[in-house]
């Protein structure tokens, strides 16, 4: 079953054509990534599934709903992380996911859990504002992971991160897909989604210009990086 | 080089406007100003007439005065809330911190490209204005582009002390106050026997002391301003650790207020207001237009040949237009950008600070009707002054809420969405100032017409709450 669906999406700002007849199916289950250099339309392309942004043209639908009529309903059941990290200035990283578990209507919120995978803990009595950029950045995917919803949407998640951290988000999301989650990776790292994905499309200059199956990749004994340079250069 | 940074540092401050605020607003506005100015040199004689000739000029001379103070405070302390609002912002002033350029030299450039900025923008307008008023008015030429010369020099001494008064709180804030004290002090002795500026009095004198002693003024400002720009300044420390948990708290506290917008927000806002400490900022701004106020009410009684006694009704009225500005503090605390990563839309935000502003700022605007009623004598006026205070409160913040969202302060930089504002609000204002004044002639026609005019504005208080959700409801937090 698919769980992202657009077709012909088009997204213009003034006379700058960021995304230009996008079509794109991602099934349940998948692990996804969107790559491409910086400003080809990754982000614009994620905002547009997320209901931040609307689309000149097209039409997109995510877990069957059409995102445009539904904008509340799609957020209530996604997880966002953004290309910045920006978690409240004013809260501690606690209260930022005790704010987000009752937002989101979260019965029993495993906030202790998440403050501990993400070693929070000497934050405590510290505001956001307060904490480094990486530190900030491990807030967020705090907040996208408590949210427990079934498909997930990150924008550059692995950037600000140490490479300890890093593993451990990479482990949490391959163990999140294989328990029937489905991720929507933004990246141009990558090795990482080399490692992450299970399919990956290659947008440029607004133009989705290849979509590949990782496995097939290897059949033609060739890496991401090598079908990256060969599309973009 | 220098030239380079300034005509950059002029295109960024344009591309800044218009990014926040639309093309066709940011550049009709000195349209307005040309209007505006052509309407002043119009109505000459006639406010000559009412009020004589000085006090006129002087009257004009002090309003630039501030205007210049109230722009440069915006130049020098307004980057912190754009980034507060819009994220991190990339501003040519930060220069010094990858370049080999001094801090001081930069800060100069961007003291001079405001001027430049400000004279094109409001200055040069609003004389072009005055130029064709007096082709209708007979008022010559020659003493037209001295007074506008007069008025431009006021606005540069206005723009200097707030450069000053920013260079100090570099220092301490602690620094800053006794600083703009202190010079306050000596313009006063400086000035003691003659006109509120030097350029008024040369104006008025054609003595060639008073146009070098007016030119002087910001010159020496500016040049302290700048020699006190050092390039390693220290932050002021920010509180680090021991803030207590205290969300969970404060939904159970807001719980009440569900059908309004999500306790979680509420209390979000809320928590944001007290850590950063914007209660006190928001004090301190109430204080700074109340207290011109005063000194328009002392200068007016001095200077006005008939007596005019603006009275705790007034106040009320203006004390409750002035809760727009509380409102648009709420706006300037945090950057609302994570808000966009959850289920709840703008609207949700705007409904939220709404519920601040009536149930957590209301002691501000309270407490200052109740000082000035008490002071003037007339605490038996204080009910009707509340009441007054509350209903245009309401409305004000309301429609403020309405038309601008969470961006308030660059929403109104669009001058159409100023030009509205101006209209919704100023006809209701005049009414009830002239209701104030005419109280003591007679309480029952005064007493019913307020009453008329607070149930309206009530009314339409309700009319733009309910339309905030149908506005907002499809607007990014981006």
């Amino acid at each position: 079953m698919s769980v992202i669906k657009c077709s012909e999406l088009s997204k213009t700002y003034d006379d700058v054509l960021a995304l230009e007849n996008v079509n794109l199916t991602i099934e349940r289950g998948e692990f996804f990534g969107l790559l491409g250099p910086n400003g080809a339309g990754k982000t614009t392309l994620l905002k547009i599934l997320t209901g931040q942004i609307r689309a000149t043209k097209g039409y997109a639908e995510i877990l069957g709903m059409n995102i445009e009529d539904n904008v509340m309903e799609v957020k209530k059941k996604i997880a966002i992380i953004p290309e910045q990290e920006s978690p409240p200035s004013f809260l501690t990283p606690r209260e930022v996911l005790e704010m987000v578990a009752s937002i989101r209507k979260i019965d029993e919120p495993k906030t202790e859990y998440w403050i501990d995978f993400f070693d929070l803990q000497p934050m405590e009595g510290r505001v956001c504002r307060n904490l480094s950029r990486g530190q900030k950045q491990k807030v967020m995917l705090a907040a996208a992971f408590i949210s427990e919803t079934e498909l997930m949407f990150l924008d550059e998640p692995f950037i600000n991160l140490d490479p300890i951290v890093q593993t451990k988000v990479r482990d949490w999301l391959v163990g999140y897909v294989k328990g029937g989650g489905t991720v929507f990776l933004n990246t141009h790292l990558l090795e990482n989604a080399q490692r992450l994905c299970d399919r990956a499309a290659i947008i440029h200059e607004g133009n989705i210009q290849s979509v590949i199956k990782l496995k097939d990749l290897d059949k033609q004994n060739m890496n991401l990086e090598q079908l990256f340079h060969e599309i973009i250069l | 080089m220098n030239k380079i940074i300034l005509w950059r540092m002029l295109q960024e401050e344009i591309r800044l406007n218009t990014s926040f605020a639309s093309g066709r607003g940011f550049y009709s506005f000195p349209i307005l100003v040309a209007i505006s100015g052509f309407i002043a040199v119009m109505f000459t004689d006639q406010m000559v007439a009412d009020m004589g000739y000085y006090q006129y000029l002087e009257i004009l001379h002090i309003g630039l005065m501030f205007y210049g103070i109230f722009a440069g405070s915006l130049a020098f302390f307004g980057n912190e809330f754009l980034e507060r609002i819009f994220g991190y912002l990339g501003l040519i002033i930060g220069l010094p911190n990858t370049q080999p350029i001094t801090q001081r030299k930069i800060t100069l450039l961007y003291f001079i490209k405001e001027f430049i900025f400000y004279s094109f923008f409001t200055l040069v307008p609003a004389f072009i204005g005055g130029i064709i008023g007096a082709h209708y008015n007979d008022i010559s030429l020659m003493s037209l582009t001295k007074f506008g010369l007069s008025l431009s020099i006021t606005f540069l001494s206005g723009l200097s002390f707030a450069y000053l008064i920013s260079s100090l709180y570099r220092i301490s804030w602690k620094t800053s106050v006794l600083g703009a004290g202190t010079t306050a002090i000596i313009y006063v002795y400086i000035l003691r026997e003659l006109s509120v500026t030097a350029s008024l009095e040369w104006y008025l004198t054609g003595n060639l002391v008073f146009i070098v002693t007016a030119i002087l003024i910001p010159i020496v400002l500016s040049l302290i301003a700048t020699l006190l720009i050092k390039d390693h300044q220290e932050q002021a420390p920010v509180q680090m650790i021991g803030y207590q948990n205290r969300l969970q708290e404060y939904i159970k506290k807001f719980n009440w207020a569900r059908n309004i917008s999500h306790p979680a927000i509420i209390s979000k806002e809320r928590i944001d207001l007290q850590r950063s400490k914007t209660g006190i900022k928001m004090f301190f701004s109430f204080a700074f237009p109340l207290g011109i106020l005063t000194f328009m009410n002392w200068f007016i009684d001095k200077g006005l040949p008939v007596q005019i006694d603006f009275n705790t009704i007034f106040y009320g009225v203006m004390v409750g237009f002035f809760g727009t500005m509380i409102y648009s503090w709420l706006n300037t605390i945090d950057n609302p950008h994570f808000y966009s990563t959850l289920p709840i839309s703008v609207s949700d935000v705007v409904r939220a600070r709404l519920v601040l502003f009536f149930t957590i700022t209301w002691w501000i605007p309270l407490l200052f009707l109740t000082l000035i009623s008490y002071m003037s004598s007339e605490i038996n006026l204080l009910p009707i002054g509340i009441i007054v205070m509350i209903t245009v409160g309401m409305y004000i913040v309301n429609y403020t809420a309405w038309s601008t969202g969470l961006r308030t302060n660059s929403a109104l930089f669009d001058s159409i969405v100023f030009l509205k504002f101006f209209i919704v609000s100023v006809p209701p204002m005049i009414a009830m100032t002239i209701l104030s004044l005419a109280i003591k002639y007679s309480i029952s026609i005064v007493l019913i017409s307020l009453s008329t005019i607070c149930a309206i504005l009530a009314l339409l208080s309700i009319f733009f709450y309910n339309r905030i959700e149908a506005k907002w409801l499809n607007e990014s937090f981006d």
